[in-house]
């Protein structure tokens, strides 16, 4: 750690970042408010897929950079998971240097783009930037900053592709393409090892593709991200289930010597309520992934997805905030997102809930289902929902729902989503009883080095957290690069 | 040889003894095992209410300690009480399921409840998964001094409502006897249709280590002297009420077993015994019921049951004296 903060300290005090410290005073930079991110209009963007918010203009994001003070000690590292050189890339694009900003986010962010778009920077970098802590006042808009950034290299058509160290011949698997595992493969092929991820589904991207739709982070955006670790040497197999396609096993006689499984939680929770068996009352994981994945949005396809015109989200997370603004560009004339706790506990992004709450998405907190009742054919119709109200608080801080005893009601229904998290994919703990997982079947690693109880497994995202964010995931995805590499250089010393 | 059958909450025994909800019934091997050994039913182990909300707090610490499990953003750690809930029933009704499958024996599940809350709307799954009857635990010590008698009572009522609205299985309640009037409670317990009345639950008693200032358990198990309340209960009202009444609490020998059937209950509850004296007990005190009965010239239990309860006994002001006066007075 020592090392890394004597590695920023002189980064700071090189020329440019001197001069440019000093070309205006902070005050001055203080002055200035926080850039508001263009957005579509609520009433157009409900109608449609594209994305919600536009991007800032060279000129905004070089104003914004401005407000960043390039403190000596920059806090705002700390929050961020993979520890980007926040002041850096900040004061390259105040530089107008838009190109050196992308290569120093690049330098430690396989996903800048990606990061840009779905972090919940307002916990963590943004949370911890100077602005909060001591002017409580707004944080410099570094998720905006970094998405600029990535976006305008993507843009100018010249792509920095990391350097690669020369290849060593050494094997390496990971097993699923989500954030984490492209964060391992960003890593293991830049010290020169051969590479391979493999991906169940026929898309790579994982959860970033399935699971986050194209109105909050374009598909063609993830691709980028992926051409990239293409052109580093990253090898991606698709349609192939590691655990049954091929066990790992058979991969280590193909010559792998170490593994990352990073196959995510996709196994969708229920509240295990009367009715929830009835047609048209789906998982967040299957109404998302069939609509991001498999064009179901379109009627004339193979296999669309119902459009409901009374759509009710069961949950507050991020999840449910992404199924119900889906619901309403599939033509819904009510959607509804039914919490249990009150708006200000949702952990959904305080964003999304503002964008939600701008496209009309109608917001019943405190309020939760009891009972499904369904038409003679099968398919949803009435929901019965229970009042709730915040009692004592549990362990962690928050008040408990307790329900309103007699306070039952109906509501007309015909889709439901619900998204109240979700299991690791049971797949390769099933497939290596050797591998010790919790009891709640996440995979158990240690801390610092991400290795599994089974040597030469790594792990990490939500396979290991249960539920994590896109940046905790590529955080883990990334010491567990570390840890593969000490390992494998400890089996194999260098000639 | 006579016949030990009996029937309690409508289901046909082989004998009279049956295993009490504890950690002997809590897997299929052991329920097995209480089976060969030759018990007329086994309770299962409770799901407890409060375990349950005290799993989801030690998980929630867990979580927020421990970061790499369920970050704080996540839906799953939002929602992980339901999850929790959701876990410790699936096992409960594999259990259930498994135990059916593999013994012959009724077998009773069993929920520990402290308030009417929604989660006991599960009843039905219980009986969706094969379970004989339900036995609603409900354990509530009235230590709160801003609620009434009349307030612990009335949850008493509404979970019985709410449950018989859910399952059509035999339903009993394994009370407390921590009643103002408790003679007029079983009544209106019994008078809600409810299958049985088991008397009483036993509350765990805190004590002191005086050494360390420590608090501690104390006695874990029952003892023979506790069963003498019991004994009481079930003999004042057995005549009076329709309700199988089931004696638990210091029954640790046959005698003890012969007592509480004299006194009009149709069946008993086991468990420290076992504990004590391991699965052999449940013969030696079969056993021992068999052998007193053919020594009385009793064919079937049906024909002594209740003989020395309140009604038919000939000193029946015996129940209610509550000074021993006369016998200490001689004491000299």
């Amino acid at each position: 750690m020592e090392n890394i903060s004597e590695i920023l300290k002189s980064e700071r005090q090189q020329t440019w970042r001197d001069e440019l410290r000093k070309s205006m005073k902070a005050k001055e930079r203080t002055s200035i408010p926080r850039v508001k991110m263009p957005e579509q209009d609520p009433h157009v963007r409900n109608k449609n897929h594209e994305e919600v918010n536009m991007g800032l203009t060279d000129k905004m994001a070089m104003k914004e950079a401005q407000r960043c003070l390039d403190c000596v000690d920059p806090t705002c590292i700390t929050g961020c998971p993979v520890g980007i050189n926040i002041p850096k890339f900040i004061k390259r694009i105040e530089q107008g240097e838009f190109l050196e900003s992308a290569k120093t986010l690049k330098e430690t962010n396989a996903l800048p783009a990606v990061c840009g778009r779905v972090c919940p920077q307002e916990v963590q970098c943004e949370a911890n930037c100077f602005y909060v802590q001591k002017l409580k006042k707004d944080p410099v808009a570094i998720g905006f900053l970094e998405r600029f950034a990535a976006d305008y290299e993507r843009n100018s058509g010249s792509i920095s592709v990391p350097r690669v160290e020369h290849k060593n011949g050494i094997k390496v698997a990971v097993i699923g393409s989500g954030p984490s595992g492209l964060a391992v493969a960003g890593d293991m092929v830049k010290w020169g090892y051969d590479v391979t991820v493999f991906e169940a589904l026929h898309e790579i991207g994982g959860v970033l593709k399935y699971g986050i739709p194209e109105f909050r982070l374009p598909n063609e955006i993830v691709d980028v991200e992926i051409n990239n670790l293409k052109q580093m040497g990253v090898k991606f197999e698709t349609n192939f289930i590691v655990g049954t396609t091929a066990k790992v096993d058979d991969l280590k006689k193909e010559g792998f010597k170490a593994f990352f499984v990073g196959s995510g939680a996709g196994l969708p929770k229920f509240m295990n309520i009367p009715g929830e068996n009835y047609r048209r009352i789906f998982s967040s994981n299957e109404y998302l992934t069939r609509v991001n994945l498999m064009n179901a949005a379109n009627p004339e396809y193979d296999t669309p997805v119902f459009s409901g015109k009374n759509v009710a989200v069961i949950g507050g997370g991020n999840t449910a905030m992404d199924s119900v603004r889906t619901s309403k560009r599939l033509g819904a004339a009510r959607s509804m997102i039914i919490y249990r706790r009150s708006i200000e506990e949702m952990p959904a992004r305080v964003e999304e809930v503002k964008h939600a709450q701008e496209e009309d998405v109608e917001f019943m907190n405190l309020n939760s289902p009891v009972e499904y009742f369904s038409d003679e054919k099968g398919n949803v119709n009435k929901m019965i929902v229970q009042k709730m109200e915040l009692g004592e608080p549990d362990s962690s801080g928050r008040r408990r729902p307790v329900p309103l005893e007699g306070s039952e009601y109906e509501v007309e229904v015909d889709t439901v989503v619900v998204a109240i998290g979700v299991s690791p994919n049971p797949l390769i703990p099933a497939s290596m009883p050797e591998l010790e997982v919790t009891d709640w079947g996440t995979i158990k690693v240690d801390k610092e080095t991400m290795q599994s109880s089974v040597e030469g497994i790594f792990a990490g995202g939500d396979i290991v957290r249960g539920g994590a964010t896109v940046i905790l995931a590529m955080g883990d995805g990334r010491r567990a690069a570390k840890g593969m590499h000490e390992y494998l250089k400890a089996k194999a010393p260098a000639k | 040889m006579a016949e030990l059958t009996t029937k309690y909450l409508g289901l046909s025994l082989s004998n009279p003894l049956i295993v009490g909800s504890s950690g002997l019934t809590d897997s299929v091997e052991n329920i097995l095992e209480l089976e060969k050994a030759g018990a007329g039913a086994v309770v299962l182990k409770s799901l407890f209410e409060e375990q349950i909300m005290l799993e989801v707090d030690s998980s929630l610490k867990e979580a927020y300690q421990n970061d790499m499990i369920y970050s704080a953003k996540s839906e799953t750690l939002d929602y992980i009480d339901l999850h929790i809930r959701e876990r410790t029933l699936s096992a409960y009704i594999e259990l259930i399921k498994e135990t059916k499958k593999k013994v012959m024996i009724p077998v009773i599940a069993s929920i520990n409840c402290v308030s009417s809350a929604e989660w006991i709307n599960f009843a039905n799954y219980f009986e969706e998964a094969g379970a004989d009857a339900l036995e609603l635990n409900i354990a509530i010590l009235p230590s709160d001094d801003k609620t009434k008698a009349s307030e612990i009572e009335k949850v008493h009522f509404e979970i019985i409502e709410k449950v018989r609205s859910k399952v059509k299985i035999p339903l009993s309640i394994k009370m407390s006897s921590s009643f103002t009037n408790l003679a007029q409670m079983i009544k209106r317990l019994s008078e809600t249709g409810i299958d049985g009345i088991v008397m009483f639950n036993r509350f765990y008693t805190p004590d002191f280590d005086i050494n360390n200032f420590a608090e501690k358990s104390s006695n874990t198990f029952s003892t023979a002297a506790e069963s003498g309340n019991i004994r009481r209960w079930v003999g004042i009202m057995s005549s009076k009420i329709d309700s199988d009444l089931a004696a638990s609490t210091g029954i640790h020998s046959a005698e003890d077993m012969i007592k509480q059937l004299l006194a009009g209950a149709r069946a008993v509850q086991v468990v420290s015994t076992i504990y004590r004296n391991g699965k052999d007990q449940i013969q030696k005190m079969l056993g021992g019921l068999n052998q007193w009965m053919d020594e009385k010239g009793y064919n079937t239990i049906e024909q002594f049951r209740g003989k020395l309860s309140q009604e038919k006994t000939s000193n029946p002001s015996a129940y209610e004296r509550i000074q021993f006066m006369r016998y200490f007075s001689e004491i000299k």
